[in-house]
């Protein structure tokens, strides 16, 4: 395996220059544990669609993990295969080597799929696989793009991993395609992985504004399109700074400008989608986009209005695992909800600014993981809803706190003007079930007063 | 606010509308798509016996397995006893995705800590975050006993689990009054069921050295006729249930040794409590006095099975899941001999109800050809489902079995008519399932939620049977085992093949009864 630039990464991880600012943070033994590099590469490339990705390692990195992203697809559906080495005992001693090059083979023998992502593990990486060395041989005797993806789950977090994962695309695929004459030339959108469907709605506003959505990195995408991403006008990052190195790089190497934005909430909305007019340096799209956003902005406020006097002074505690944590304050905050606690273990120094300044002072940062540490927020803060992923949802329930989950498992989109609409739809739905009712109230056999019907 | 407004579309109702429809189709040309004409062909070919024949030729690649790995089983083992926190020793993702696993699975909390292993750790080892790991998460978590398993990582670079706790309790990061079992879980050998085990025999065996009991089988002090049961790795919170049921029947005190259905099952208080239930550790030693242990798994306890037989000299019954009447049967037989007691009159009388269900559906069973995935105990009982009911099982795929629980099952299959059509494959995975279910069709495949995709590719309805089921909800609550099991799992079979045929009625036959 290629060594881990490590300096190089300290430089940039996680997105930024600057030698102060910490890097992706390490995580603390002995606390309830986020996810590995490995996960964070695969969140970064599993929305390749058409590819095939396969996991070199023992069964625990696949089996664990196969089909159970949120992220969907239109049409192909090979990334969503289980493929694995599922290295033992015999592949750990002699190494996995052969097994490697056989699974490549077949992979292309049958399906057939336009290039094939090779995950490196922590075995694999630890007993010292020359992965490069075989898919780069796999890929000249094949006539296929097969790409390593050296992002071993102990490196770090996920974080890490989405940009290792960026690291690879640069190295190997971005630049290696042309995109059709004719086509005119738009936006790459960095770091959108359509949760839920997300990047669906984002697609339907650049086409109403106008604007060419030329590579999606990664949401639904195929493979080919990532090839030429490197012909764009604009990268925009999405959300998470992770793949701000990718951005930077394609600023560098082929002059494509970046900036960021997000699509949670209105405000954030328009400014993104002005931002790609203004950057494409086109006259008629930003009229185009001006009159869109005012519309839709309008359109909105008049929907959200029921929603945003049921929500008005809502406290949430918000515990998304940190790279989304700002941009969702934003959407929050224009219907009304306040955020009393917010969650920043796998956040950036940077993220970290960008929180400080959307949520007031008396906001409470939640810097260490842990379901109990999350709970006390609600709890102290007098929080009405918490939102938050899978694996601290039922702790909610248990604690019959609304919850709505924000991370992959949701099946709503709530990107761009309609998904906010949709955001406060669930919010107030969350409040107003009548299972939080019941739930907080003990059985009538309990109570001191007669229960009032 | 009116209740019409509150509906909010999601992901399978919104894009389906013309918009996205449009826009996907838009989009298609620009996406170097193969031509539709192609993508049928190799549909097709898929589907081929030459294609079948290729697929069964594969060695190296899996495609889609069909096991989880050993600490994701030790995890669930350490949930089963009191205040016990499961740490994993490794690399921290590992963790994580055990934890959505089991949530997905339960929907429920999974607590379970991570030493957060990083490349510091794989180049000096280990120690220094199995011992602040311990330190932090004994502070934050205060449990009454830590179950230490391994990920790869701490298994490859040969982390010495036990030097490493004890020059924890030297420095104080522990006291020594608490009990910190451990095992090595490489994933790279074996699957979940291994893990369980692994964990399971080190709890138990270390509580018992712990204490300084002397092993007296049937000596009871102040236990009575104790019995011990093992469940195993067991997807269903609901078989603690039955067991407890069938027990309070027996009218006989027991021990479960690894009870998980309280963390994975407990009330909505108000107060999360991050422990729930479990088998209290001061049980566990006691537990070497008890006449003798049954286990209701058998691959997945093999050692633990070993351990209680030659160190406690206690007598082991080890059966497979006991799904159906027959396999129930055994079981209180089993119970039974080991306590000396009759069975009791009330389990006579449910087994004669569930008889009657079963007569009365017969008809609509007899004959279905079956496809089976799952563990290798859970198979063997759902097989002896079939063959009770007139089922035929066709396929049976086991991805974590040994050529043992293939000779066992050959032998089931054969001692009934209704097993000669089978296939056992083992070390497969759902790949190869699916070539099975295109190439010689079935009326129904059961597994877990991973078999849904080959199931509709084949056009198969999938019963949703053990471990992982992530797309249905509360299954795991209602008892597979068991005479109410039976009756469950009847229920759901029978009304599946119902359906099926209300759904391809044409009229004439849309019957009102059936």
């Amino acid at each position: 395996m290629e060594p881990i630039r490590k300096d190089e990464l300290d430089a940039h991880a996680c997105g930024s220059l600057s030698p102060k600012t910490k890097p992706c943070p390490r995580p603390k033994p002995g606390e309830a544990a986020g996810g590995c590099s490995f996960d964070g590469a695969q969140i970064t490339l599993l929305p390749i669609m058409d590819a095939a990705h396969l996991v070199h390692g023992p069964i625990a990195c696949a089996g664990n993990s196969w089909e159970s992203r949120g992220t969907l697809s239109s049409g192909p559906s090979l990334s969503q295969y289980g493929f694995t080495t599922d290295l033992n005992d015999t592949g750990i001693i002699f190494g996995g080597e052969k097994k490697l090059k056989e699974s490549i083979d077949y992979i292309a023998g049958r399906f057939a799929p336009p290039a094939i992502f090779v995950y490196s593990t922590c075995v694999t990486a630890l007993i010292g696989e020359d992965m490069d060395a075989v898919c780069k041989e796999a890929a000249g005797r094949l006539g296929l793009p097969v790409i390593p993806v050296n992002s071993p789950g102990f490196v770090g977090s996920k974080n890490l991993g989405n940009r290792l994962a960026g690291e690879a695309l640069l190295q190997y695929v971005i630049g290696t395609g042309e995109p059709e004459s004719g086509i005119p030339l738009g936006v790459n959108l960095l770091g959108e992985y359509n949760i839920a469907g997300e990047l669906w709605d984002i697609e339907k506003l650049m086409n109403s504004a106008g604007i060419t959505l030329m590579s999606r990195i990664t949401g639904d995408a195929r493979y080919k399109e990532i090839t030429w991403a490197h012909r764009a006008k604009v990268n925009m990052v999405v959300c998470s700074r992770a793949l701000l190195g990718l951005a930077k790089e394609m600023e560098s190497r082929y002059g494509i400008p970046y900036f960021e934005g997000s699509f949670y909430g209105a405000k954030e909305t328009t400014y993104s989608l002005r931002q790609m007019a203004f950057l494409l340096n086109d006259r008629e799209m930003e009229r185009c986009v001006d009159r869109l956003t005012e519309r839709e902005e309008s359109r909105l406020l008049q929907e959200l209005r029921p929603y945003r006097k049921l929500l008005k002074g809502k406290k949430a505690v918000l515990y998304t695992g940190g790279v989304k944590s700002w941009s969702v304050i934003s959407a929050l905050k224009e219907l009304g909800v306040q955020v009393v606690g917010v969650g920043t273990n796998k956040s950036t120094e940077d993220d970290v600014r960008r929180i400080a300044g959307r949520v007031g002072d008396d906001t409470e940062y939640i810097p260490d993981g842990g379901a109990s540490r999350i709970i006390k927020t609600v709890r102290d803060r007098k929080a009405d809803l918490m939102i938050a992923g899978g694996r601290n949802m039922y702790v909610a329930m248990k604690e019959q706190i609304p919850f709505v989950d924000i991370n992959q498992e949701r099946h709503r989109a709530y990107a761009g003007y309609e998904g906010l609409l949709r955001l406060a739809k669930e919010l107030t739905y969350a409040l107003a079930n009548p299972i939080w009712k019941l739930a907080a109230s003990p059985p009538p056999w309990d109570q001191e007063v007669p229960h009032d019907r | 606010m009116k209740k019409d407004k509150l509906v909010i579309p999601d992901h399978n109702t919104l894009f389906a509308t013309d918009p996205y429809v449009k826009q996907r189709e838009g989009k298609k040309a620009f996406e170097a798509p193969c031509s539709e004409q192609e993508t049928a062909e190799a549909l097709a070919y898929s589907k081929s016996a030459e294609y079948k024949d290729k697929n069964f030729a594969r060695t190296s690649l899996v495609v889609n397995p069909h096991k989880a790995c050993q600490p994701l089983g030790a995890l669930m083992a350490a949930l089963g006893f009191e205040m016990t926190l499961p740490f994993i020793h490794g690399s921290q993702g590992c963790t994580a995705y055990f934890r959505s696993h089991l949530s997905r699975h339960f929907k429920e909390p999974t607590p379970a800590v991570s030493s957060s292993m990083t490349e510091d750790g794989a180049v000096f080892g280990g120690m220094a975050n199995l011992i602040d790991g311990l330190e932090n998460s004994v502070a934050l978590y205060k449990p009454a006993m830590v179950a230490v398993s391994t990920t790869c990582m701490a298994e490859v670079i040969g982390d010495d689990l036990q030097a490493f706790i004890s020059n924890a309790r030297q420095k104080g990061a522990i006291s020594e009054e608490l009990p910190v079992p451990y095992a090595n879980t490489p994933s790279f050998s074996g699957s979940h069921i291994t893990g369980y085990d692994a964990m399971l025999k080190s709890i138990i065996s270390t509580l018992y050295t712990r204490s300084g009991i002397e092993a007296a089988p049937g000596s009871g002090e102040g236990t009575g006729e104790k019995l011990n049961i093992i469940l195993g790795f067991e997807p269903y919170t609901g078989n603690f249930a039955e067991m407890r049921k069938i027990m309070a029947a027996f009218d006989t005190a027991y021990t479960f040794l690894g009870d998980h259905s309280g963390n994975f099952d407990s009330p909505a208080t108000g107060e999360y409590s991050y422990y729930y239930g479990g088998t209290k550790l001061d049980d566990v030693p006691k537990a070497a006095y008890a006449l003798g242990t049954l286990s209701l798994q058998k691959y997945a306890v093999k050692k633990t099975l070993e351990y209680i037989g030659g160190t406690w000299r206690q007598q082991t019954v080890g059966l497979s899941a006991p799904i159906g009447i027959t396999a129930t049967d055994r079981l209180l037989e089993a119970i039974s001999e080991l306590t000396g007691l009759p069975v009791p009159a009330e389990l006579t009388e449910e087994r004669g109800r569930v008889v009657d269900a079963l007569t009365d559906s017969h008809p609509y069973l007899h004959g279905k050809r079956v496809a089976l995935v799952g563990d290798p105990d859970l198979l063997i009982g759902l097989v002896q489902f079939c063959l009770d009911t007139g089922m035929e099982p066709v396929h049976i795929v086991c991805s974590n079995g040994d050529n043992g629980f293939k000779e066992e099952v050959e032998a089931l299959l054969a001692s009934s008519p209704f097993g000669a059509g089978a296939t056992v494959y083992i070390g497969n995975d759902l790949w190869h399932m699916r070539s099975l279910l295109i190439g010689e069709p079935v009326d129904l495949a059961v597994g877990s939620s991973h078999l849904k995709f080959a199931a509709k590719d084949a056009g198969v309805p999938l019963i949703r049977v053990g471990f992982p089921v992530f797309d249905r909800h509360h299954l795991h609550r209602y008892p597979l085992i068991g005479y109410q099991g039976a009756l469950n799992l009847l229920t759901t079979i029978v009304n599946t093949v119902l359906e099926g045929l209300d759904e391809q009625a044409s009229g004439f036959n849309h019957d009102l009864v059936r």
